[in-house]
């Protein structure tokens, strides 16, 4: 017998009459992987490939421009924990409300080719830089942002159809046609690339987190603070519409309202995750399920459960990849799939 | 029956006893169409790559593709007797040495690779006088930069090879190994990343924070942009306020295809990495000449 | 009062098969009234129409002399709930939040459940005998004991109108009867009025008190059950030769099938 037929939050097992109230839940989840966020962003920036002393980091006596370990510590670590944590919450997020939406444990924030867009805008401005100026506006962000807005667009307007509810199979397939052409798309472009931008675009691909200064993730914040206000209106009716849409429907929601703001929420956070730091895989699947297996499936506490243990869990995965081979750096993409594989791994054998 | 012959790191497959001068050329890799211009061997060069574009007469060849869509029927078509390729195009190597064609296979290496090849398309083009010529000065004039910037410390150097545009993101250097770090020597400067045994890296901010350069230059292989932007591209590195080449102003931004290629101008790269490394050292040099 | 006159319906790309016609259908409060045809006769697009979920090409639906594109999702949710052939959720909720979703039309949007809340959902699990699955995964349920937690589900809906696509279609002889007296138990005791779809003649004849025949998307007839169900009619509905019987120990009519008659 399965070992999951009798439910156990975190709580324990219920007692008849005796269900822990969800507001209770809601806010010791909260507290708790709050707690886990903030400790894990204000720690990590203290780690690293290089010893800095605290104590000199905020002695206002030396210049900063002299300052080595305050520069790392400002300079180049807490932009980067910081964006770990803003696109750590966006992909775990729009993970939870992806696979809410297509009905499917196994869909990522990248099913509906969001991240392919993205990546095709990067590599066509990393390629053809020479021929692409903005004058003073960073391109590779903003076109992999355009890209990924792109492809959203697409599927959205091929998967919706006027006062009626979105088929969750055109979305599906509408996603996989276009993650497909889009591929085919920068393996063309890749071909007529030199080393230098090859090499360039194969490391956008495995992510970055490394933005250097604060600008890039202020800019990314609207995208991100619109996407995170639509997920707080969501999660009862992600409950529902997981349970079919006819379901949904019959008991009151609004299913193409529903699947239209949950389909824009997740392809606004993960655009903006994906122009801020490139396509970082698994954190979309492997948070959410990690964070289920903790809380069980209500989606108004695994949704903000989620957020927080994906900017955690993101911000923790960087520092693994700046320190476990130092001086030499692991891709933060790199990390995140060696960790995601084996623990599919070890779901499916815990399963059978 | 064919020989493979070993030399240093290029191979050449020849019928044995048809050592003839190869007569038309075809050239999938820039550095070698360019070689084969300097050693007076261009009217021999009947097929070019898509990336070529020094010196001017190549614009004037048919372009046969590169590294990854090598064209075989139009290579074939133009009715080479010698094709010069990479070392890692062994399908196509093996393709022309079915069809008996020569093939001239080359791999990257430092300053010495470059000076042997120049010497072996020499005599491969029948042009081996030039061929010793060319390398002898070129060898030369990387000699009179050593010689000139001896005496000088050598500063702490980061090499640029590649940057997102307008920031400070996928900042791709050069590092131990390959001719871009052993111009560099030629230059007068030690590498930042001299230890790591690689061609090229891409750094963390935390990185170039800790190694510190105290001069920075970073290579582009186009035209220079306006001076706005120029201005602008360089003021990405402040960032780094604590890197000694931003405080102290050492950040060079240098434009051009010749920095880059492995070849006959190898000279004036070295050169134009020296002056931007020891500026006091060409005062009475006059402004570089560049190809 | 739900009313359906004279509506049609056709699914693109299939011209016929599970279309209606000119159907009309009155359910008047507190009945249990039973659909009743051939696969394809357009049952359960009729039930589907009944709820909303689906609106017709042609006429229309009303619920108390008001169309049904005139309720907005959650209010016709407080009227009308709804227990499918079958439910899957993608996650494993237990059987107490698979009831507590029905409590969802009456939630303002960021309301939580209360007391009352998870009073009725007891209450319901309940009634339908399944308060003891309440912290079991729904999905490692028995098909009976699924059924009657979607019931369940449907019951904390608080509604007056209870529509049943096949309740008992997957349901073992005892649980069939169980569903069944449990079905006609809510509608005697709290009004509930029902519609089920459903092809068991025994269960139509046991326990509904109307039916509407139909065939090839048409109303072929409605009524009460007594009137409507005889041998003629399901020798019209199924070409089956059928002997229908009142069974005294049953208390109700029976159809027992004795050959086809095509």
């Amino acid at each position: 017998m399965s070992t999951s037929a009798v439910r156990r939050g975190p709580f324990g097992s219920a007692e008849q009459g005796e269900v822990p109230s969800i507001r209770t839940r809601l806010a010791v989840t909260i507290a708790g992987y709050g707690a886990l966020a903030v400790a894990t962003c204000v720690l990590a920036p203290l780690v690293g490939s290089t010893q800095i002393s605290l104590a000199r980091v905020f002695d206002r006596s030396i210049p900063f421009a002299d300052n080595v370990d305050a520069q790392i510590f400002f300079v180049a670590r807490m932009p980067r924990v910081l964006s770990g944590a803003v696109v750590g919450a966006a992909l775990a997020s729009a993970g939870v409300v992806m696979q809410a939406l297509l009905r499917n444990p196994l869909a990522t924030p990248f099913t509906l080719g969001v991240s392919a867009g993205a990546a095709l805008g990067a590599i066509l401005v990393i390629t053809f830089s020479t021929a692409v100026s903005l004058g003073a506006l960073s391109p590779v962000p903003l076109a992999s942002l355009g890209g990924a807005l792109l492809a959203s667009a697409i599927v959205y307007g091929l998967a919706t159809r006027p006062g009626r509810t979105m088929s969750t199979m055109v979305l599906l397939l509408a996603g996989v046609t276009l993650n497909s052409f889009f591929s085919a798309l920068i393996l063309f472009v890749q071909y007529m690339a030199d080393f230098a931008q090859t090499y360039r675009t194969v490391r956008w691909l495995m992510g970055d987190l490394d933005v250097g200064s604060f600008g890039p993730i202020v800019a990314s914040l609207p995208l991100v603070l619109v996407a995170f206000a639509m997920f707080a209106v969501l999660p009862r009716s992600l409950n529902l519409l997981s349970v079919g849409t006819d379901a949904a429907s019959t008991r009151g929601v609004d299913v193409g309202r529903t699947q239209r703001l949950a389909f824009l929420s997740s392809s606004l956070a993960t655009s903006a995750a994906v122009s801020l730091a490139g396509p970082i895989g698994f954190v979309g699947i492997v948070v959410p399920h990690l964070v289920r297996l903790m809380v069980g499936v209500d989606h108004r506490i695994v949704l903000p459960a989620s957020a927080l243990f994906g900017a955690a869990f993101l911000v923790g995965c960087d520092l693994v990849a700046r320190t476990v081979l130092a001086p030499v750096e692991v891709p933060v993409g790199v990390v995140t799939a060696m960790l995601g594989g084996p623990f599919f791994l070890w779901l499916l054998v815990r399963r059978s | 029956m064919f020989l493979c012959v070993v030399c240093g790191q290029n191979v050449f497959v020849t019928l044995v006893a048809q050592e003839r001068v190869a007569t038309r050329i075809v050239s999938l890799v820039p550095a070698l169409t360019e070689m084969l211009f300097a050693v007076g061997a261009g009217s021999q060069v009947v097929g070019v790559s898509s990336y070529d574009d020094f010196p001017p007469e190549v614009q004037s060849r048919p372009r046969v593709g590169a590294l990854l869509d090598p064209d075989v029927e139009r290579i074939l078509s133009l009715k080479p007797d010698l094709v010069l390729m990479y070392g890692s195009q062994t399908d196509l190597q093996g393709q022309f040495a079915r069809a008996g064609i020569r093939v001239y296979s080359y791999r990257h290496g430092g300053i010495g690779n470059v000076l042997q090849t120049i010497r072996e398309l020499g005599a491969l083009s029948g042009h081996k006088v030039e061929g010793d010529r060319v390398t002898a000065q070129l060898q030369s004039r990387l000699d009179a930069v050593r010689t000139r910037v001896r005496s000088r410390p050598r500063p702490r150097t980061m090499l640029v090879m590649g940057r997102d545009a307008m920031a400070l993101r996928g900042v791709y250097v050069s590092a131990g190994v390959g001719f871009l770090h052993e111009l560099l020597d030629v230059a007068g400067a030690e590498d930042v990343f001299a230890d790591v045994k690689r061609e090229g890296i891409q750094p963390s901010n935390e990185t170039m924070i800790v190694r510190a350069a105290q001069v920075i230059i970073e290579l582009h292989p186009g035209d220079q942009p306006a001076p706005d932007i120029l201005q602008k591209e360089r003021s990405v590195w402040s960032l780094l306020s604590s890197v000694p080449a931003v405080r102290n102003g050492r950040v060079h931004l240098l434009y051009g295809g010749y920095l880059m290629s492995p070849g006959p101008r190898l000279a004036a790269a070295a050169e134009s990495l020296a002056r931007v490394l020891h500026p006091d050292a060409f005062v009475e040099a006059g402004p570089q000449v560049r190809p | 009062m739900l009313r359906a006159e004279a509506v049609s319906f056709g699914y693109a790309g299939e011209p016929t098969a599970f279309s209606l016609a000119d159907v009309s259908v009155e359910i008047t409060p507190g009945s249990l009234t039973g659909l009743l045809g051939p696969n394809g006769c357009g049952k359960t697009t009729l039930l589907k129409l009944l709820c909303g979920v689906l609106r017709p090409h042609g006429g229309a639906v009303t619920l108390d002399d008001r169309p049904l594109s005139s309720f907005t999702r959650r209010e016709l949710a407080r009227h009308v709930a709804v227990v499918p052939q079958e439910t899957h959720p993608a996650f494993d909720y237990s059987a107490m939040e698979m009831v507590l979703m029905g409590r969802h039309p009456h939630l303002g949007a960021f309301q939580l459940e209360g007391p009352s809340d998870f009073a009725i959902a007891r209450e319901s699990l309940t009634v339908t005998g399944t308060v003891d699955l309440a912290d079991r995964n729904y999905m490692t349920l028995s098909g009976g004991e699924k059924q009657r937690v979607i019931i369940a589900s449907a019951l904390a809906q608080a509604t007056e109108l209870l529509l049943l696509d096949e309740p008992t279609a997957s349901l073992d002889l005892g649980y069939q009867l169980e569903v069944a007296s449990l079905l006609a138990r809510l509608n005697r005791e709290r009004q509930v009025t029902m519609v089920l779809a459903t092809h068991d003649l025994n269960l139509a004849a046991s326990l509904c008190d109307r039916l509407v025949l139909l065939r090839g998307g048409r109303v072929l007839a409605q009524g009460p059950t007594s009137d409507v169900l005889t041998g003629a009619m399901v020798q019209q509905l199924y070409d089956v030769d059928a002997d229908v019987q009142f069974h005294p120990r049953a208390g109700h009519l029976t159809v027992i099938p004795v050959s086809r008659t095509r």
